[in-house]
């Protein structure tokens, strides 16, 4: 009760400890379906950032004379159409999506952050062409678009993630609109107003890191699942992903139509499966927790 | 307005677009408040007690809103007269005044940005939604010493170690039962009296010189409630502060208030101290006397 026994604080509350706490309490709490996709995300997260360290040549070991191997002790997957290890190759294959669909998430979610708070913060005519834009560029079909892009220019998987990345921009800048006008009538944001905090900072620090900092690290989760998704369809469809001999998911199962037997196309075609729902449950259950901690 | 006065309020008319037309809400409110004194609105539901004092505060965010009248805030023997330009905002419009909201907001705020915390802040209605659900207690009244502490020169500012001590100091002084505890608590984790109560450790960290307390009983239970009003009351002249007590409640309105202005429909029907209100309840305004007999409170006094 008094001043000299509560004069010294107890436990500091930092931003990674907030981190740790909700991740901890959505471990404890959630279903066995996001303890697993918590395990997937991590395990994509270590392999695609010890990837670029390690080196392509046996990757790229061309040897017809073992092609089409069943899995062994040697190759635990097997080899595909050219004698390649596939689990070499599926392993290498991350980097193709990885860090472009990180750096298409950041994009997304920080340009979709920053134009969603200013269109609701802002409202009149700003707002109002803002929004204009944004819903001219929803109106492109994504799959569409992104195919006449790589008809055009030469294919690149970054321009890929970049251009994907744009065409989310409005879904995340709407989504944070709406929230930023919805909060803007709450009482404690007219509380903080009254109190003389800087209007930068209730919209920066309050509405956008506070509140929305759950809903934009479900969407990154979502554009970055999207490039994957997009640059397997690319590959199928007419080699516009990443270029042979090089290993991307989507060329992986791409390459397995001039393989002489019917089942090469079925593990990266899991891999694909098995990360994207990984992904996206990973980031409802995230989401989900925030929202439980609101209330 | 004299050197004396704090909040000054001349004819204040606020009126609203509504379906049904315009209408208004506040019709020539004027009242003042003197430094340490505690003014009572009283009022039943839609009696615009609310508005004139978010009118005050710059919060009415509605259209038109304010559109008339005079408020002078006094801020450290400097007195802001906070709708000396509102005219030039208000054009005609078939007829009918209009006025030019987004400069309007621009240039409140302009005026406000100084005065918010420093010179007057408020507590509202629920407690649990007037606080950040997604902060901790203690932060957010560490908060409010950092936005005061921001108006300082760099030199004098206190130190991160030194805020978080005065924010314990904070959550002791509004009576937590155990201010480390709370310190680290959210706001969901809290009862309804607690919250009220941190929240009054935030608006008064700022050290306002006058603060509106918006029914901030409303919604809790009648021990809690009188626990709140006893604090309030401490710490209001602890702090040498002045206060704006909204409230339909007579009960609470004479223990705290020296004086007390009644409202009905957008009106002030009367201006009294709270002694007269006790003491001579049959001289007051007809409604007042309703207000009384609601509470039980004429007959004690007549017999």
């Amino acid at each position: 009760m008094t001043g000299q026994s509560t004069g010294q604080s107890t436990r500091q509350s930092t931003w990674y400890s907030t981190w740790y706490s909700t991740w901890h309490s959505a471990w404890k709490e959630q279903p066995l379906s996001f303890k697993l996709s918590s395990i997937i995300v991590v395990l994509v997260l270590c392999f695609g950032v010890i990837n670029p360290f390690i080196s392509y040549d046996p990757v790229l070991d061309v040897e017809l004379s073992r092609r089409d191997l069943a899995p062994s002790w040697e190759y635990w997957m097997g080899t595909d159409g050219q004698g390649r290890s596939v689990a070499l190759r599926l392993f290498k294959g991350i980097e193709a999506f990885f860090f472009p669909g990180l750096i298409a998430g950041l994009f997304a979610a920080f340009v979709g952050g920053v134009l969603g708070a200013l269109c609701g913060y802002f409202g009149g005519w700003i707002g109002r062409s803002l929004s204009a834009v944004l819903e001219l560029i929803d109106t492109l079909p994504r799959m569409v678009f992104l195919v006449l892009i790589c008809t055009i220019f030469p294919p690149s998987i970054l321009l890929i993630s970049i251009i994907s990345s744009v065409l989310f921009i409005p879904s995340i800048a709407t989504i944070i609109r709406r929230k930023v006008e919805a909060l803007g009538a709450e009482d404690y944001i007219l509380a903080h107003v009254a109190h003389g905090f800087h209007p930068l900072k209730i919209i920066s620090y309050h509405i956008l890191w506070l509140q929305c900092r759950a809903l934009l690290t479900r969407q990154m989760i979502f554009v970055f699942s999207y490039v994957l998704f997009i640059e397997t369809a690319l590959s199928y469809l007419g080699d516009y992903g990443v270029q042979e001999p090089y290993p991307s998911w989507g060329n992986m199962v791409a390459q397995s139509r001039i393989s002489a037997v019917a089942w090469p196309w079925a593990l990266p075609a899991l891999a694909i499966i098995i990360t994207i729902a990984a992904l996206l449950a990973f980031g409802d259950g995230i989401a989900r927790r925030e929202e439980e901690v609101k209330r | 307005m004299s050197e004396q006065t704090l909040v000054d309020v001349q004819d204040l008319v606020i009126e609203f677009d509504t379906p049904k037309g315009r209408v208004r809400v506040v019709d020539g409110v004027s009242f003042s408040v003197s430094p340490g004194e505690v003014l009572g609105i009283l009022g039943e539901s839609g009696s615009g007690k609310t508005m004139s004092t978010q009118a005050i505060l710059g919060l009415i965010g509605g259209y038109p809103g304010v559109m008339g009248g005079q408020i002078n805030l006094n801020d450290q023997g400097v007195t802001y007269e906070l709708l000396k330009d509102l005219p030039s905002f208000i054009s005609e419009r078939r007829g009918q005044p209009e006025k030019n909201e987004r400069a309007w907001r621009k240039h409140r705020y302009a005026q406000m940005k100084k005065l918010w915390g420093r010179a007057i802040t408020s507590i509202f209605q629920n407690p649990r939604r007037s606080l950040d659900p997604l902060m901790t207690v203690g932060q957010q009244v560490k908060e409010s010493i950092q936005a005061r502490e921001s108006h300082k020169d760099a030199l004098e500012r206190l130190n991160d170690q030194a805020q978080t001590e005065e924010a314990l100091e904070w959550l002791a002084k509004v009576q937590m039962v155990d201010p480390a505890r709370v310190y680290h608590s959210y706001p969901h984790e809290l009862s309804g009296g607690m919250c009220q109560r941190a929240m009054i450790a935030v608006a008064l960290a700022c050290k306002p010189s006058i603060l509106v307390a918006d029914e901030p009983t409303t919604g809790l239970d009648a021990t809690v409630r009188a626990q709140i009003v006893h604090l309030l009351q401490d710490l209001i002249k602890a702090e040498q502060c002045a206060m704006l007590y909204i409230t339909h409640d007579i009960r609470e309105m004479l223990y705290l208030a020296d004086r007390v202005i009644v409202m009905r429909h957008g009106k002030v029907l009367e201006q009294v101290s709270a002694n007269d209100l006790k003491e001579h309840a049959l001289e007051r305004h007809e409604y007042t006397q309703v207000l009384l007999d609601a509470a039980g409170m004429i007959g004690a006094h007549d017999e």
